[in-house]
């Protein structure tokens, strides 16, 4: 069997995936977490000022992100949302917690302590790098 | 109507990322770290400050607003202590988020194990 004959039946059984379809529920699904932000940011706003309610709604998503992580059903969730879940901030503590846990075998220093930042460490190393230049930019302008 | 803003705001932010992420090669890490950098350039110039006021909370969920938190404290403190104050600063308003992040990943990936 040549190559052309394998690529035509590989387009046969996998079928792409629909673009649209994705777009549209990562869309739908980001909009709902965006309003339960918002919902909880006009709860907090009676206790403290608007910068620390939004403050607040961070570290919300951040704790409920991990307890899902834990429970082990926010794979199930993040495989039909996708990027829905992924950028906003429950996405960050998921990535942080899950590969916390999936090395908590080895230990508390080999196991937690050195992968705990595999895949959030990208994340805080171009923000620092990049927020150092910017913030600098941003107090001159 | 804030409600309806949130909405459009967190939806057409995941719907690019989605749309980027099904059209060129890059993995959910790319798309999060590139999210924090354009966060950190968008606040540099002070267009995320005006997108916080017509979106109110609706802004500050996407991962955009880590970079946004980074830059004002950076920003902060260069304006109370010079260049040091860039350094000094720059954790800030971040800490916050991300003392709690490691928290919590730390007590859940002690306490839970990994279903396959």
């Amino acid at each position: 069997m040549n190559n052309e004959k394998y690529d035509e039946i590989i387009k046969k059984v996998i079928k792409e995936d629909d673009i649209s379809k994705n777009v549209l529920v990562a869309f739908l699904s980001g909009g709902l977490i965006g309003v339960f932000g918002e919902f909880l940011a006009n709860i907090f706003d009676n206790f403290m000022n608007t910068n620390d309610s939004y403050l607040a709604v961070f570290i919300v998503l951040v704790v409920i992100g991990s307890i899902f992580t834990g429970f082990g059903f926010f794979d199930k969730v993040l495989s039909i949302c996708k990027c829905g879940l992924i950028v906003p901030s429950i996405g960050f503590a998921n990535s942080m917690t899950s590969s916390a846990m999936d090395n908590n075998k080895e230990g508390f220093v080999r196991g937690i302590g050195s992968n705990i930042f595999k895949l959030t460490g990208s994340i805080i190393l171009y923000g620092v790098v990049f927020g150092i230049i910017f913030g600098f930019i941003r107090s001159v302008i | 109507m804030t409600y309806l803003l949130s909405y459009l705001y967190c939806g057409v932010v995941c719907a690019i990322s989605q749309y980027v992420i099904e059209k060129t090669k890059l993995t959910p890490g790319h798309i999060n770290t590139g999210l924090v950098v354009i966060g950190c350039i968008l606040s540099g110039f002070k267009i995320y400050d005006k997108i916080i006021d017509i979106f109110h909370a609706g802004a500050c969920v996407p991962i955009l607003n880590f970079g946004y938190l980074l830059v004002s404290g950076a920003s902060e403190g260069y304006l109370k202590y010079g260049v040091i104050g860039l350094f000094k600063g720059i954790l800030v308003n971040a800490s916050a988020g991300l003392s709690i992040a490691i928290c919590m990943a730390f007590i859940i990936s002690i306490f839970f194990k990994v279903k396959h």
